[in-house]
């Protein structure tokens, strides 16, 4: 199901551009707004959607096997960790549900380099960064080699 | 310079009614442009339809009171104060050109159907709020043209290469430029220099207006009603897009 | 590209290269500052990290999690898991590091932000099945990039990496990148004493099932271009288990994820007639593999494939998911769609476009076109050194993930041998590789691979070419796609997708091939091959198409000579050699390994002995 771009609600801002994994979103000549130059790479991921501070990007689904009329759109609301759909059936029913994305502040995450720097040794150790603690168990599992080459 | 009414000394050269039948020309090609593209797209056959759909979609009727609160919303938010744009310097650079336009088309219409030969000095406020207007819309549309076009900041392009999209920006960029350089040759006295000018403003300007079919000038009309129509959208329920959640996972 | 700018070069310097941001490129940058914190420490990816990558929509379940804080599974018990699920042969020493450390990744998880189900009575997290819990993943991966955002010296989005580099100096070991950018269209140079690929595995190698628009609905990423194995491949370095392409059975045509409804909601898959068709091909299977492999627990993945099959090809299709059968709440139904919504939206465009409510109607399932790739019920990817306590002999050669080019290191779907990772474990084998890269750049102490300028020159005029064939042979036509001398990159992708398919086992055949078949799709390919110096790109846009094709073709060819050196059937559901219909231990319970010589432009295939570690 690609992308299309509400021309109404386009404001040439851009976002869509910078967040498409596939790099399909681009501008228009006539009318600076964006727009999907290559549906047949367009995954539906929904990125741009979710981007566009107009809601100005929208779905169809895709034509080989999606019957018209229906519409799934998004709302992803950031400060508060959500993200709420609304689905519209082709023949009509609606659903809307509401998920939650989010448990911290964005931006909150502490930096690895943050951290207490760990001892030199422990370089060659087998833990990786926050072990054993982030496991939250003893001791990192070990296993000796059974069969030698 | 500034302050006297650069329009006025055209005189030398040029009758005074030339420079009023073609704001009214210019006038008329806006409202001619926009019906006659409106037509063509069937534009406003269109927007029924949408609308009708819409109204077929909602859940409450809005009252008429409730009408004119929307729209009026939508004039001091998206049209008075450039809500719409969500980052600062779109705003910002937006409010410039557009407040730029409005003055100096204003300026420019009181000047010549008001003070429209030496005889008939116009009161040094007027030149200089048109000199004003002139600047907001080179300063706002100069930042736009290098920094902010999204082909520019987004995609890479080189702020020179021009595409259809840009026959307003450019077209308006380029009346103004040539305004400047026609009154300030004018104000120095050489002649010849002034008709050349002034020759090349008139033709940058006669593009921007009659550009109207094929450039963005439509979108003064079509945006406050588009953003008027989102509002309704949202608030009669026709709308596709989810309501704004009642819940927040985030802990602080 | 505009008329005042020219293409410029900017060489980029750095310790530790880490290329490409999903989940193994931004594990990989997180462990690398914490262990080395004065680093330079460069993160380049082609899109932009906050949404790169096969998570890009988000996903609704970390299939890859322990819970060994509260005894619920064992290290060796995953190894066990995904060795029967691949019939036997996996990296055992490496399936084992990535097991024992994940738990620590989901732990991270959860403390950034990531919302994980829990269960009501117990308070642990939600179990899906054995190894899976339940997340509300929207935002997964623009949690995680925030994390390597914060790790890196800089991240280079937009930033297209064709090439690796090798030093000029010492034979066999890597020195950096080239690439280009996809928005000013300059040439970038990455000079680094390490380098982590954590790129895409490969979409897009065989004919898709849908047609037009739909053909963007692959299962696995359409971005995600092969660059792990178009990167590694054309340098040396050894590969293995290409063969092991992986077939799934998803929803039709969205391709919408399986896994919580056989697991959570305990919905069955039925033929058109409402019967359980799996228990009845049981004996058909054994006759393949042998009865040993059937007694696995889970039922393999590919034998399962293989039974959907067997019933369509019977005639008993549609196949259907009863989720009408299970969808009796508002909490399974919520738990149905978000599964859906969270990582695979246009699954649930397709029950909006089609009236299909799951609570009242069933939904057809299918197996997918093939896709190969590292880091699912699949092991494709670069032979890698294991971790040192517990890698036999002949699977380690010093630094753990370390590929067999020397300063070269893997991570996530790059790294063959190890499937079951999925995104907290491929999360975890980048972490792995960082530290690992962080030794590696301190033992090198002084010594700093050195890249060849001629190499760099001539890779710079490579890059550009497909620019160059459109401009010029532009000339020669009116208009249109039809050129007699470029190609464009999707005429290029539209026939290896097509020889793939009809010869390599793609779905048209029901994934059968053979000798003669796959001899044909070398010939095919080795055209094809001719053809990619011609391909014609009209922008940077194309330009990334068509360098994301090479990467393609190389991964295709990789695939078709392992399918031809394994002379057996391993995996029946995933294809299906018909010269030699079944599996074979007394020959096959190998790993096949192959090498590219540059020089030579030979492949040199080799099988390596699978050392079980776990009983």
């Amino acid at each position: 199901m690609p992308t299309f771009v509400y021309m109404t609600r386009c404001d040439g801002c851009g976002e869509c551009v910078d967040i498409c994994p596939s790099d399909i979103m681009h501008i228009d000549k006539t009318y600076r707004r964006s727009y999907n130059i290559e549906p047949n790479f367009c995954w539906e991921c929904y990125s741009c959607v979710k981007a566009c501070p107009q809601h100005a990007i929208d779905v169809r689904g895709y034509s080989d096997f999606a019957p018209l009329g229906h519409s799934v759109r998004v709302l992803r609301e950031e400060d508060k960790g959500t993200v709420s759909w609304k689905i519209r059936y082709r023949d009509g029913r609606v659903k809307e549900f509401t998920f939650a994305i989010r448990t911290t502040p964005w931006g909150s995450i502490k930096a690895p380099s943050e951290y207490a720097a760990p001892d030199p040794g422990s370089l060659d150790s087998l833990l990786l960064a926050h072990e054993p603690e982030a496991l939250m168990i003893e001791s990192l599992p070990t296993l000796i080699a059974k069969k030698k080459g | 310079m500034f302050t006297s009414n650069p329009f006025a000394d055209l005189t030398l050269f040029l009758a005074p009614l030339f420079m009023q039948v073609y704001v009214v020309l210019m006038i008329l090609a806006v409202a001619a442009g926009t019906l006659i593209d409106m037509r063509h797209k069937g534009s406003a056959r269109y927007f029924m339809q949408a609308r009708q759909a819409s109204r077929a979609r909602a859940t409450r009727q809005l009252s008429g009171g409730e009408r004119m609160s929307l729209a009026v919303r939508t004039l001091l938010n998206e049209v008075l104060t450039a809500g719409e744009f969500h980052k600062p310097r779109r705003r910002i650079s937006h409010l410039l050109t557009f407040y730029g336009v409005l003055l100096y088309l204003i300026t420019t219409i009181v000047l010549v159907f008001a003070y429209p030969t030496p005889e008939t000095p116009a009161p040094a406020a007027w030149p200089v709020l048109w000199n004003i207007g002139a600047l907001m819309i080179l300063v706002g549309g100069c930042w736009f043209f290098f920094f902010i076009r999204v082909d520019v900041a987004k995609e890479g392009h080189s702020p020179f290469r021009l595409m259809r999209a840009d026959l307003f920006i450019v077209s308006l960029l380029a009346s103004v430029i040539f305004a400047f350089a026609w009154e300030c040759v004018q104000a120095v006295g050489n002649l010849t220099a002034t008709q050349i000018f002034f020759g090349i403003y008139l033709f940058f300007t006669t593009l921007l207006f009659f550009g109207v079919p094929w450039s963005k000038f439509a979108h003064m009309f079509y945006k406050p009603a588009a953003a008027f129509q989102r509002r309704v959208e949202e608030a009669d329920g026709s709308t596709s897009l989810p309501r704004p959640a009642d819940v927040r996972y985030i802990e602080r | 590209m505009g008329i005042f700018s020219s293409r410029k070069t900017h060489f980029v310097d750095s310790d530790i290269l880490v290329i490409g941001g999903g989940f193994g490129g931004c594990g990989a940058t997180y462990e690398s500052r914490y262990w080395g914190r004065d680093l330079k420490i460069i993160l380049v990816e082609k899109a932009n990290i906050e949404r790169s990558g096969a998570v890009a929509h988000g996903l609704s379940a970390i299939n890859c999690y322990m819970g060994m804080r509260w005894n619920e599974n064992q290290p060796e018990d995953y190894v066990r898991y995904a060795r029967g699920d691949l019939l036997g042969i996996v990296r055992e020493d490496i399936v084992y590091d990535n097991a024992r450390h994940v738990d620590s990744t989901v732990h991270k998880f959860e403390e950034w932000g990531l919302p994980i189900m829990k269960d009501e009575k117990t308070g642990h997290y939600l179990r899906e099945g054995k190894w899976q819990i339940m997340i509300h993943g929207e935002s997964y991966k623009p949690i995680v990039a925030e994390a390597a955002r914060k790790a890196a010296t800089e991240v280079y989005n937009r930033i297209m990496v064709t090439h690796l580099l090798m030093d000029r100096k010492k034979p066999n070991r890597v020195a950096g990148a080239v690439g280009f950018s996809v928005r000013s269209g300059d040439f970038y140079v990455f000079r680094a004493k390490a380098v982590i690929v954590g790129a895409g595995g490969a979409s897009h190698i065989y004919r898709p099932r849908a047609i037009g628009e739909g053909t963007g609905r692959t299962w696995y990423a359409p971005w995600s271009s092969a660059g792990a194995y178009g990167l590694l491949i054309p340098i040396g370095a050894k590969m293995t288990q290409m063969e092991n392409r992986i077939v799934l059975a998803r929803f039709k045509d969205g391709y919408g994820p399986v896994g919580a409804w056989f697991l959570l909601l305990k919905s069955v898959a039925t033929n058109a007639r409402g019967e359980e068709y799996e228990a009845k091909w049981l004996e058909h299977t054994k006759a393949i593999v042998g009865e040993k492999y059937t007694t696995s627990h889970p039922f393999p993945t590919c034998l399962r494939n293989h039974a959907m099959l067997e019933e369509m090809k019977a005639g008993n299709g549609p196949i259907y998911m009863q989720t009408q059968a299970v969808l009796d709440s508002r909490e399974k139904e919520e738990i149905g769609w978000e599964d859906f919504l969270d990582m695979t939206i246009g699954q649930a465009v397709v029950w909006a476009s089609q009236n299909i409510d799951p609570k009242e109607k069933p939904s057809e399932l299918i197996t997918t076109e093939p896709y190969v790739m590292g880091s699912h019920a699949t092991c494709s990817g670069a032979w890698g050194s294991g971790p040192e306590d517990c890698a036999p002999d002949d699977y380690q050669w010093g630094y753990n993930r370390m590929t067999t080019v020397e300063g070269l290191f893997g991570a996530g779907d790059t790294m063959g041998g190890t499937p079951h990772k999925f995104s907290s474990g491929s999360f975890t084998e980048g972490r792995l590789a960082g530290k690992s890269a962080v030794r590696y750049v301190r033992d090198l102490k002084g010594d700093r691979p050195q890249i060849d300028d001629n190499e760099i020159d001539q890779l710079k005029q490579a890059v550009y070419k497909p620019l160059e064939n459109y401009k010029l042979g532009r000339n020669e036509i009116v208009a249109g796609t039809v050129s007699p001398s470029y190609l464009l990159p999707l005429h290029g992708l539209q026939r290896l997708e097509k020889l793939m398919d009809e010869y390599v086992g793609g779905y048209t055949t029901f994934y059968v091939t053979s000798e003669k078949l796959l001899n044909r799709g070398l010939e095919l390919l080795a055209m094809l091959k001719e053809d990619l110096s011609h391909l014609g790109a009209e922008d940077l846009h194309q330009l990334q198409r068509a360098w994301e094709l090479h990467h393609r073709v190389w991964t295709a060819e990789s695939v078709t000579r392992h399918t031809l050196f394994r002379e057996e059937t391993r995996w029946p559901g995933y294809y299906y050699r018909a010269d030699h219909p079944k599996l074979d231990d007394a020959q096959w319970h190998v790993f096949t390994i192959s090498r590219y010589d540059a020089k030579t432009g030979e492949w040199q295939m080799t099988k390596v002995p699978v050392h079980h570690i776990v009983s």
